[in-house]
């Protein structure tokens, strides 16, 4: 785990947890988290594959660069790093431009 | 459709500001934030702010946030998760993500308060996983308090890369270096001082050549370069990291103004392309403002202050009242923000577009430093920025920042009673006390310490100097917490100390084993190192580590990736070194030295 439990200004928002699956695995996610944050906490870094074959992940966090888009219950560039995990959510790694623009 | 007499796009410190403004007097206004929560870039800044007072010096940026939703009126609605898709002639065109659908607004105003994206710069492997943007570390860590990574790269050193490297120290994570091209920090003086104190090194004229690693980020190679910025072939070093952090400045996000007509022009001192606008942060269209980062990069600061005249100028425009006293007063503060020498380039690309004016400064630092013997601050803050908590924090107005709030402080040691107030206060934790000889044979040092976990009244501590080296141990003698968490440990230090001792470190990994066989300490290698024993067979016969029953199968791989951490080197090289001995000595001196020359 990633997560940082001690921190000397911060204190942890909530510790209502929510279950999300990514490629099929059950993950837990803290309430109100994004889904990118979820995803690193839990050890994943890589969130998908360029047209090229590159693996991509998170860049900027603010929804900006692009480079985080994901398959999210089914629909494709969603950009996890501005979009809240839900519980169930189905997350998958984006290879290439997906099928939808 | 939705009508609103003001849309705000953005809601930073600029939008909020502007909005805040507005609403006061009445104007109906909707913010627009594509975020998940208002505050924009404040709500991940755990540092305290400059400035002062009448803007939130030396409150942490998420408390401004807080501060300044609170201000918001009935007048303000926020839509959050939404972006701006569309800006015509006649019509708003919005997509709210969680509702999945687009609205439509009619705005007779519009304050553009849209930020900046962080700018990319080109290396080899640039594209892996692991390879961030400074502000994405930082939304991480410090929005959802997730660390992506235990050792980090640095890449820049202004203000963005020093605080972002500081906030990655209090995570509990390693900086293994910050890498500057140029052949100076960017940054403010201070800011550079507090990660200096931890022993981070920073390496002036380097930059990065190459990201390691096939899935995601290994390591990282750092390359010196010349005076043209060229890379100068055979210095390349590799660092052992798993995340690049990208600190290479900002670019305005200039897409929806000059979809909304407004001149965009190139002016590199403020950040690239920016739109035009006036001394009241009007464009060339008549209802269109625009404020924070959108129009220059700076800081929050000058953001609140241009997003407070645009929303004044709105709101006269809208509701007629004459508000030109109090929008002259802001402008004057910008003056006065904007007068110090960081401010030189801003000045410069701000006159593109109207006359600049400076006020006044006094350069003078103090030389004085206070009878021998009582417990006085020192204060060590010599460069000329806008900030003076300070002295606003005094309650014996012992401290002077005279004339202008970027002169340097001053302080009077008559008046100072020693109460320790400002060393708290102070955002750069550049304010010390000491005392001599507070009892035989010892001297008091006062640290500014926001780190975890806090030591404990007589705990035993590493003292370390400016540049985090260890010079002496000391003792806790006191702990005073303050509740915004910048809390005064009084350490008793060896006579003649008081003038070298900035920080230190707890000794409480000393119950960290790293080999259990021969109960041999994390804190044991890490010195064993540090004295110069950089290779494995190495410290295993100084420390026994990996002699024991189990062989070394528990703590090899520990010890190599210690190793790896302190000398900069991949594991993988280090365990080529296992199964081929050296062919050739290397003085351990010599190593060091390569480790270390380029600070
Ligand atoms: S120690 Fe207290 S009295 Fe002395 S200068 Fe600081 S705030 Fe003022
Ligand atoms: S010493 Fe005063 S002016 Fe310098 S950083 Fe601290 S509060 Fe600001
Ligand atoms: S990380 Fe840049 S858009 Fe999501």
């Amino acid at each position: 785990m990633r997560r940082i439990v001690e921190h000397p200004i911060l204190k942890a928002k909530t510790a209502r947890t929510v279950k999300f699956y990514f490629e099929d695995k059950e993950l837990e996610a803290l309430e109100g988290e994004t889904i990118a944050a979820a995803l690193i906490a839990n050890g994943i870094d890589v969130f998908g594959e360029s047209e090229h074959g590159r693996p991509r992940g998170f860049f900027c966090a603010i929804g900006k660069c692009s480079s985080c888009l994901m398959v999210v219950d089914g629909e494709p560039n969603v950009r996890v790093c501005i979009t809240l995990v839900k519980e169930g959510m189905r997350v998958q790694r984006q290879l290439g431009r997906s099928d939808v623009v | 459709m939705m009508k609103t007499q003001l849309l705000v796009v953005g809601g930073g410190p600029a939008g909020l500001c502007g909005a805040i403004e507005a609403s006061r007097y009445g104007v109906e206004t909707l913010i627009v934030d594509e975020g998940v929560e208002l505050g924009g870039q404040l709500v991940k800044q755990t540092h305290k702010f400059f400035g002062h007072e009448g803007f939130f010096a030396s409150v942490r940026g998420f408390e401004i946030a807080r501060r300044l939703k609170n201000q918001l009126n009935h007048h303000v609605k926020v839509m959050l998760q939404t972006t701006v898709v569309g800006i015509y002639e006649d019509v708003v065109v919005l997509y709210n993500r969680e509702k999945d659908r687009t609205f439509e607004v009619q705005a007779d105003y519009i304050l553009l308060a849209t930020g900046a994206s962080e700018r990319f710069i080109q290396f080899e492997n640039n594209h892996l996983p692991g390879v961030y943007g400074a502000g994405a570390v930082q939304t991480l860590m410090n929005q959802f308090m997730v660390l992506p990574g235990k050792r980090f790269l640095m890449v820049g050193s202004g203000n963005i890369g020093l605080i972002v490297s500081y906030q990655l120290l209090q995570a509990g994570a390693e900086v293994a270096a910050i890498v500057e091209i140029a052949d100076r920090v960017g940054g403010y003086d201070v800011h550079l001082r507090k990660i200096k104190r931890f022993g981070v090194p920073v390496l002036l004229r380097h930059t990065i050549k190459k990201a390691l690693g096939e899935e995601k980020v290994t390591g990282a190679v750092v390359v010196q370069v010349d005076e043209k910025f060229r890379p100068i072939g055979g210095t390349e070093r590799e660092f052992a990291v798993d995340v690049i952090c990208i600190a290479a400045g900002l670019t305005p996000s200039v897409e929806l103004a000059a979809m909304a007509n407004v001149k965009i022009e190139y002016v590199p001192e403020l950040g690239g392309f920016v739109p035009y606008r006036d001394q009241n942060m009007r464009t060339n269209v008549e209802n269109i403002f625009i404020a924070g980062d959108l129009a220059g990069i700076e800081e929050a600061t000058t953001a609140m202050i241009e997003g407070r005249i645009a929303g004044l100028t709105v709101a006269q425009s809208i509701v007629g009242t004459d508000l030109s006293r109090e929008i002259e007063a802001l402008q004057n503060e910008l003056v006065e923000f904007r007068s110090g020498p960081f401010s030189e380039k801003v000045r410069k690309g701000l006159s593109r577009f109207f006359p600049q004016r400076t006020v006044e400064f006094s350069r003078q630092p103090q030389t004085d430093k206070g009878p021998v013997g009582k417990l006085r601050p020192i204060i060590e803050c010599y460069e000329n920025i806008p900030c003076n908590p300070c002295q606003t924090s005094c309650p014996a107005g012992a401290i002077e920042v005279p004339g202008n709030i970027n002169s340097l402080p001053r302080i009077d040691y008559e008046k100072c009673t020693g109460c320790g107030i400002c060393v708290s206060k102070c955002p750069g934790l550049a304010i010390f006390m000491v005392q001599e000889n507070v009892e035989p044979g010892f001297d008091l040092v006062v640290i500014p310490y926001e780190m975890v976990p806090l030591p404990e009244k007589d705990e035993r501590v590493i003292a370390l100097d400016r540049e985090g080296k260890e010079v002496c141990e000391a003792q806790v003698v006191k702990v005073l917490r303050f509740p915004d968490m910048t809390n005064l440990i009084y350490l008793k230090v060896p006579a003649g100390y008081s003038e070298r001792v900035r920080n230190f470190r707890t000794l409480k990994r000393g119950n960290v084993l790293v080999c259990r066989c021969e109960e041999v300490t994390l804190e044991e290698v890490e010195r064993a190192i540090e004295l110069g024993f950089t290779d494995y067979e190495e410290l295993r016969r100084y420390l026994r580590v990996g002699m024991g029953m189990c062989g070394g199968r528990t703590c090899r791989s520990t010890v190599l990736s210690i190793l790896s951490q302190k000398l900069g080197k991949s594991p993988g090289e280090l365990l080529k070194g296992r199964f081929r001995p050296p062919v050739m000595p290397v003085k351990f001196e010599s190593i060091l030295r390569g480790e270390t020359n380029e600070d």
